[in-house]
Parts: C-alpha cells; sequence; structure tokens
C-alpha cells in the first residue's frame, strides 16, 4: 500500500491499521510525517497523565448508603444472602458445620437483641408511634406476615422431610426465628407504640422471609 | 468491599474487544482482567448487569461500581477539576441509575447508558458550580479547576494539558477523555455521547489537531506534501 503526506490526516481520523503502518513505513523516508506522528503520539502518551484510578476507600460505602436511604423498595444489603452462593460447592459435612454455626450465631444474636432491647419510658420515648401510623404498621404488619406464611407453607413440606443436614439446619433456625418473634410479638403486644420493638420484629421477619426462600432455592438446586 | 473476589455471573466489561489501532496503549487491562471474551457474553453480562440492578439488588450497583467505579470517578474529575466533586458526581450518578433504571429498555449497553448518566450529571454539577459563583478568578467560566491527581503524574505535562483540554469545545473534550484517556472504543463512545461513530472519529481527530497546535506547535510545514 503506498500512501503520501496528503493521506495523513485521514488516516489520523480513521485510518486501518495497514494504512498505519504504511504510513509509518512512509515516515521513515519522510522527516514532515515523522515529526507530524510522534506529536500524534505523544498526546496519546500525554493523556496518560489523566488518569488515575487509585481507590477511595469510602465512596462505594458512601453511595451504598446513599442508595438504601433513597431507595423506595429498600434493595437488600449486600450482605443478606451472600454466604449461601457458597454452600453448593461445599461438602456436606461443611455445610452442616456452617449452618450450624449460623444458627448459633443467630441464637445469641436474637438473644442479645432481646436482652438489651431498649426499655424507655413511654412518656419519653420519641420512637413511639402515633396512632395513625400504628394503625399503618399493623396493616403493613399484618400483610407481610401473611405473605411470609405463605412462604413458609411453600417450604413445609422440604423442611418437614429435612433429607439434609442443611434443611434441618433450616428448620432449626426458622424455630429459633418463630420462638424470637413470638416473644417481640408479645413485648410489642404489651407497648404497641414502640417503634424500637418494631423495627427488631421486623427484622425478625426479614430474616425469616430469607431463610424461608433459602429453602425453596436450595429445593430447586 | 466484601464482593471484590465473588464470582458472581456478570462480568461487564465494556472494552472487551480489541481496539482499532494497535499502535495505543491499552489503559484498561486491569478492569478487563486479560482475556478477550466473546462480544456476545458481554452483553449477556451487561443485560444481566442492567436486570439485577433492575431488581433492585444492591450488589449489582456494587459490581458496577468494582467495574468502573475508578474509571468513573476519573471521567468526572477530569470533567470537574476536583476530587471530591468527582465522588459527589459519581454517588448522584449512581442514585440517578437507581431512580431510572426502571426506564432502561436496552436500547444503549447498560454500562454506556450509566456513562452516559455521568457525563451529564458532571456538566449538571458544572453549571450549577458556575451559578454558585464558586469558579473564583476564572475568564472562561468554563475551565475546570485542577487539583492534587495522581502521585508520579508529571505535573507540567498534565496542567499544560489540562489547560488546553480546558480550551476545546465540550465534545472535543469529552471525546478526547473517552477514547485517549479512558481508553473507550468510538462505538461506545457514540453511544455514551448520543451522536455517531464518524462524529466521533472526527471530533477526536479536531480535538488532537487542537491539542497539537495549543502543546506543540508544527515547527515548519516546508517539507510537506511529497
Ligand atoms: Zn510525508
Amino acid at each position: 500500500m503506498n500512501v503520501t503526506c496528503n493521506d495523513r490526516d485521514r488516516i489520523f481520523e480513521d485510518g486501518t491499521p495497514e494504512e498505519w503502518a504504511a504510513l509509518e513505513a512512509h515516515a521513515s523516508g519522510c522527516p514532515a510525517c515523522a515529526e507530524e506522528l510522534r506529536a500524534w503520539r505523544t498526546l496519546s502518551v500525554a493523556a496518560q497523565e489523566l488518569r488515575d484510578y487509585s481507590e477511595s476507600p469510602a465512596l462505594w460505602a458512601r453511595i451504598e448508603r446513599a442508595l438504601v436511604e433513597e431507595s423506595p423498595a429498600k434493595p437488600q444489603p449486600v450482605n443478606r444472602r451472600r454466604w449461601f452462593f457458597f454452600l453448593p460447592s461445599i461438602p456436606l459435612g461443611w455445610q452442616t458445620a456452617v449452618a450450624g454455626a449460623f444458627v448459633l450465631v443467630l441464637t445469641l444474636s436474637a438473644g442479645w437483641i432481646y436482652l438489651h432491647r431498649p426499655i424507655r419510658n413511654v412518656d419519653t420515648d420519641k420512637s413511639l408511634l402515633k396512632s395513625g401510623a400504628l394503625r399503618d404498621v399493623e396493616t403493613a404488619e399484618t400483610a407481610y406476615v401473611q405473605a411470609i406464611d405463605k412462604l413458609a407453607a411453600e417450604a413445609k413440606p422440604e423442611l418437614e422431610n429435612s433429607s439434609t443436614p442443611l434443611l434441618a439446619n433450616y428448620h432449626e433456625k426458622l424455630l429459633v426465628l418463630d420462638s424470637a418473634i413470638a416473644d417481640l410479638r408479645e413485648q410489642a403486644g404489651m407497648n404497641p407504640s414502640n417503634a424500637q420493638l418494631r423495627y427488631q420484629l421486623l427484622a425478625m421477619y426479614r430474616e425469616k422471609q430469607h431463610t424461608l426462600e433459602e429453602v425453596l432455592e436450595a429445593k430447586q438446586q | 468491599m466484601g464482593t471484590m473476589g465473588l464470582a458472581l455471573p456478570w462480568e461487564a466489561r465494556i472494552s472487551s474487544a480489541p481496539r482499532e489501532r494497535g499502535t495505543r496503549v491499552e489503559p484498561f487491562q486491569h478492569f478487563s482482567g486479560g482475556t478477550s471474551p466473546a462480544a456476545g457474553d458481554a452483553t449477556d453480562e451487561d443485560a444481566t448487569l442492567a436486570a439485577a440492578c433492575q431488581s433492585g439488588d444492591l450488589r449489582a450497583y456494587e459490581r458496577l461500581y468494582v467495574l468502573h467505579g475508578a474509571r468513573m470517578k476519573n471521567v468526572a474529575r477530569n470533567l470537574l477539576g476536583s476530587p471530591m466533586d468527582a465522588e459527589d458526581a459519581v454517588q448522584d450518578t449512581f442514585l440517578k441509575i437507581q431512580r431510572g433504571v426502571a426506564s432502561f429498555r436496552g436500547q444503549s449497553s447498560f454500562v454506556t447508558w450509566t456513562y452516559r448518566i455521568l457525563i451529564n450529571t458532571c456538566y449538571d454539577a458544572r453549571r450549577s458550580r458556575l451559578r454558585k459563583k464558586e469558579i473564583a478568578n476564572d475568564d472562561s467560566g468554563e475551565t475546570p479547576r485542577p487539583e492534587l491527581r495522581a502521585p508520579g503524574a508529571h505535573p507540567s505535562l498534565r496542567m499544560a494539558l489540562e489547560r488546553a483540554l480546558a480550551a476545546l469545545t465540550r465534545h472535543q473534550r469529552d471525546v478526547f477523555l473517552l477514547y485517549e484517556v479512558e481508553g473507550f472504543r468510538h462505538a461506545e463512545i457514540a453511544g455514551m455521547l448520543e451522536i455517531t461513530e464518524t462524529a466521533s472519529k472526527n471530533t477526536l481527530f479536531q480535538a488532537k489537531k487542537n491539542l497539537r497546535q495549543m502543546l506543540e506547535p508544527p515547527r515548519s510545514s516546508g517539507a510537506e506534501a511529497r
């Protein structure tokens, strides 16, 4: 391929690799094109000076917080079910150990939350729900509980058979959750406008929901 | 960030295809992970990432950040001139993605769409900064304020380039930054800036011609035209 000085700009703009090679060959005997080629490439090299991909350690955490705060659907926090995805590749014995450890941690956490729940003076507690809001919360809670019950009904046969140690541990975990939920509901029943208790209850329901989802996912695999 | 090492099903690699010219330095090898997957795989991964973001899965947003956060921040810093403004712009971009992802219909690639949002966010930020008269002693009013950059960068060359870039048109600056600094292909840039691929190539050519004039005027044109 033969190129001349007149082809230079066109090749700079949209040349094929062959045309670039031909221009380089031409430039080896043409000082003007050699100089232009050098200057053109120098710009690309200089552009590297504007590249800084250094880490911003706190940026993702900040973005994640903003996403969660703004999300109408409150997306699942990232850690929620991540551990579960490892399980299919882990031998059964380890699955048992992992699930057992999880149940233990959950039991301890539930106990801790229960024992350390804030018992505040009803009159000064700013987290009290006003009666209108309380009605809304109760309505939403009822709907949520019904939805979880549906999920539980779907997972029931699988859990009752508990064909693997993993499922047996899920079963145990759900029993622990149900008992924690029952306790919290009792507390909430005595003090229906305590928002703190409602949040704790909601967290327990969420955990139950996700555990049931995991049971159903495990069933599909 | 816990999922860094996790093998999630998606790997949106926007710059996985080879660049047009073998002579250029490929700037994004560490993002594309070495081997070039088939274009179809990249498309599938892009669609998977979009669908996961649409479902509200925070892991998908985190994945997008892991794959593109650093590059997004660099684009924003080069457009806004300040690392702090750049971080704000990246955060705003993620929020806008979350707000708008339901309406994303796959007209372009998801990642291209996110960069389009980022670039618009940066220009919105520049405009609002102008309105607030935060840019003092800036005669053009459009020039980014260069601040601290990567350690090791050549300060005088960088500053000269930044000054010259500020004198380009918005499109010339965008295309130069996206192509030469960030390593995007013209097809990708076309999608981000909503122009044709030919326009992207032509704009890059004009940008480089102008930069060449500003940074290093041709010494003579006597030996031309063989
Ligand atoms: Zn020549």
